[in-house]
């Protein structure tokens, strides 16, 4: 019996699937945001000469960027509600997915600010700033120009790690493909099409990323 | 029904980590030989093979990998391949393992100065005998760190095959937490038995680019 | 640029697809699986008392002895195949298991899809949870969180009789439901009743008792479509497993009580 394909099964629930891509696209943003503010944060605590501080830090790094996110999900999802912490799904898959992106925007960050000239440093310290203004005014943000590649290349990277959310019935891109397979029969057509979906998101929000850190970090000609 | 100790757990577990390493090791080995050759076509002189390896490329560092599990896992039976989860997870991952090490291996060979390229042309090498005998061995240096540092995610990556029910540490992990009612301290076994595995390839990786960090 | 690049990459993988040529017409799968002298059988692993694992990881229950009895009547070697609720029928139709004894229930969707042989097993799907829910029938689901493996007969029957407000949470595999249960992460579990006397006999934490019975549901198994020959061959052993008890004896065994008479 030769298998023949079925491509406007899989639009009858168009549905689900644009619900798919929305969830998808919510999760990467909050995490994202949220995500990047750990990450600068903690490169900070890296950098700021606290070797308590450094170290801490460096230990949650270390754990979350070795060890996988479907078991850090599952552990959040499964394993917390023993101590009594329950969190329903979205909120385990956004705080799953801020907590790996946090870790691994940590390392990104930090790199960018141990790259930062000596001599920028020194000038703001001539002048008198505070290791918190220096960090502010001067750090920060060619750091973040530098690094922004990397960090973009790395959300992306989280947004397709998303997709194992689907593991928590976290409504997402994928759970939306595992739903319409298990209705209408059909996996091969629907992971074409979702697979496609996320090539498109993937494509679309490297170039968002990618407008803002033109738009953000660029250099103003001005203060040449 | 049987009951489970903790040490039946840890020891599970570690049987079926056996798995994520057989897999790990096999994905890398075969996805660095097709990362190879996708590379090779990446820098090709021929814009047609160049354009292809690029949508290779593209195509699975712009997925996620467990929809390029589904995939594999349904549409090579319809090819008339019989597969199992196995073969799946396997393929699934060379292929993934491929696509990113071509990329980082782009690199690293782009970080060759344009100089070397320019005198072995003069030489009247081809292109095969300039990758083979003069860029690629300075690109080799470059490459260690970042492709020990990958290794890392492929062991990660072995994860996610659990979900077409591939028994390695992760599947292992979800079937004794639904028999042990434990799922602390079975989810935390299977994070800390990851870490014993990834953590020293990590120091190594991050090792290696001191010791062969080379100068700008 | 990046648009044409983006449908540069879609049109890669669609010519990969298209190179993927449909797979040729199959040879009967009577005859197939009796030349080969193995009879591949997709078996659950995640639900009790139908196919669980004991503590050194292997498959035992209802469906592996089931799938036991019928090779041996067939001569041949069961090769026993673990999958999800999820991937079984995906199992059939793409030739990766020649049988499907995994619980498994009929509907009209399913028969477009696959063929079911007689019943071997009864089965009825309900809702269960601890005594502190109140969930005496269906309209007590509403703005409730309710687990159940995406697929099942559960799911399609629950989805069809519940109240909008019900939380209806579908996990990929039978283990992800019951660990949303166990975990408290859903408050109910819609599922079969000896799945959840199975679970109540290892005294969880949070214990799965009868709310409300939603089916009767008994379990069939599935067959590629139109492998006429082994599914009647499956059928005529079934019944005589039946007739000569080794079928009640299989019951006994697994849910601790005989095959009703009316199966």
């Amino acid at each position: 019996m030769a298998y023949s394909f079925d491509f406007p099964a899989v639009f009858d629930y168009t549905p689900v699937l644009v619900d798919g891509v929305v969830l998808t696209a919510a999760l990467t943003v909050v995490s994202t945001v949220a995500g990047v503010s750990i990450g600068i944060a903690g490169a900070a605590a890296r950098t700021s000469g606290v070797k308590a501080l450094d170290t801490a830090v460096g230990v949650y790094v270390e754990v979350i960027r070795n060890t996988p996110f479907l078991v850090q999900l599952f552990f959040i999802f499964f394993g917390l509600p023993t101590l009594g912490i329950r969190l329903p799904e979205w909120q385990a898959a956004v705080l799953a997915m801020v907590v790996n992106l946090g870790a691994y925007s940590t390392e990104i960050i930090r790199a960018g600010i141990q790259a930062t000239p000596r001599g920028l440093i020194e000038a703001g310290e001539s002048l008198a700033m505070t290791r918190a203004e220096i960090f502010r005014h001067i750090v920060i943000k060619p750091a973040m120009k530098k690094i922004w590649p990397a960090l973009s290349s790395q959300i992306v990277i989280v947004m397709l790690g998303s997709s194992v959310c689907s593991q928590i019935a976290a409504e997402e891109l994928t759970f939306a493909a595992n739903f319409i397979q298990s209705r209408n029969f059909r996996p091969f057509e629907v992971y074409f099409v979702v697979t496609a979906l996320y090539l498109g998101l993937a494509v679309l929000l490297r170039w968002l990323l990618a407008r803002f850190g033109n738009l953000v970090f660029a250099r103003r000609a001005a203060r040449a | 029904m049987p009951e489970f100790t903790t040490w039946d757990i840890l020891y599970n577990l570690i049987l079926a980590a056996r798995w994520t390493v057989v897999l790990s090791i096999l994905a890398f080995i075969c996805g660095g030989i097709a990362g190879l050759l996708v590379l090779l076509g990446r820098v090709s002189p021929l814009p047609w093979l160049r354009r292809t390896m690029n949508l290779y490329i593209e195509l699975f560092q712009g997925t996620p990998l467990l929809m390029q599990i589904f995939i594999v896992f349904f549409a090579f039976p319809l090819m008339g391949v019989e597969t199992t989860a196995w073969t799946a997870a396997v393929v699934a991952l060379t292929l993934f393992t491929s696509a990113y090490l071509a990329e980082i291996w782009r690199g690293c060979v782009e970080s060759v100065p344009k100089g070397q390229w320019e005198a072995s042309e003069s030489l009247a090498m081809s292109f095969t005998e300039q990758m083979r005998y003069v860029i690629l061995p300075q690109a080799l240096r470059v490459a260690v760190p970042p492709t020990v540092g990958f290794s890392v995610q492929v062991i990660k990556g072995t994860a996610v095959t659990s979900i077409i029910g591939f028994v390695e540490l992760t599947k292992a992990g979800t079937m004794i937490t639904n028999a042990t009612f434990q799922p602390f301290l079975v989810y935390g076994l299977v994070g800390l038995l990851y870490f014993a595995l990834c953590y020293p390839l990590s120091v190594y990786a991050k090792r290696l680019e001191r010791t062969l960090h080379v100068a700008r | 640029m990046r648009f044409a690049k983006f449908l540069g990459a879609v049109g890669f993988a669609a010519a990969l697809f298209a190179a993927a040529a449909p797979g040729p017409a199959r040879a009967d799968a009577l005859e197939t699986i009796t030349k080969a002298g193995v009879l591949k059988v997709a078996v659950p692993q995640d639900f009790p008392p139908f196919g669980s694992v004991g503590p050194d990881l292997k498959p035992l229950g209802y469906d592996i002895d089931t799938a036991t009895l019928i090779a041996k009547e067939l001569g041949v070697k069961v090769e026993l195949v673990p999958v999800t609720s999820t991937n079984r029928i995906p199992y059939l139709t793409t030739g990766k298991a020649d049988l499907v004894i995994s619980s498994l229930g009929k509907n009209a969707e399913r028969e477009k899809v696959i063929d079911f042989s007689v019943a071997y097993a009864p089965f009825f799907n309900g809702v269960f949870g601890p005594d502190n829910v109140k969930a005496d029938k269906v309209d007590d689901l509403a703005g409730k969180a309710v687990g159940v493996t995406r697929g099942s007969v559960e799911d399609i029957e629950l989805s069809k009789v519940a109240p909008a407000s019900a939380n209806i949470r579908r996990y990929e595999d039978n283990n992800g439901t019951i660990s949303a249960f166990l975990s408290g992460q859903v408050e109910l579990i819609a599922t079969g009743n000896v799945v959840a006397a199975a679970i109540l006999e290892r005294n969880p934490p949070r214990k799965p008792v009868s709310k409300f019975l939603i089916k009767n549901s008994p379990c069939f198994i599935g067959v590629s479509k139109g492998e006429t020959a082994l599914l009647e061959k499956v059928n005529a052993i079934i019944a005589k497993a039946k007739t000569d008890g080794s079928l009640d004896a299989i019951a006994q065994k697994w849910l601790k009580a005989p095959l009703p008479k009316d199966l």
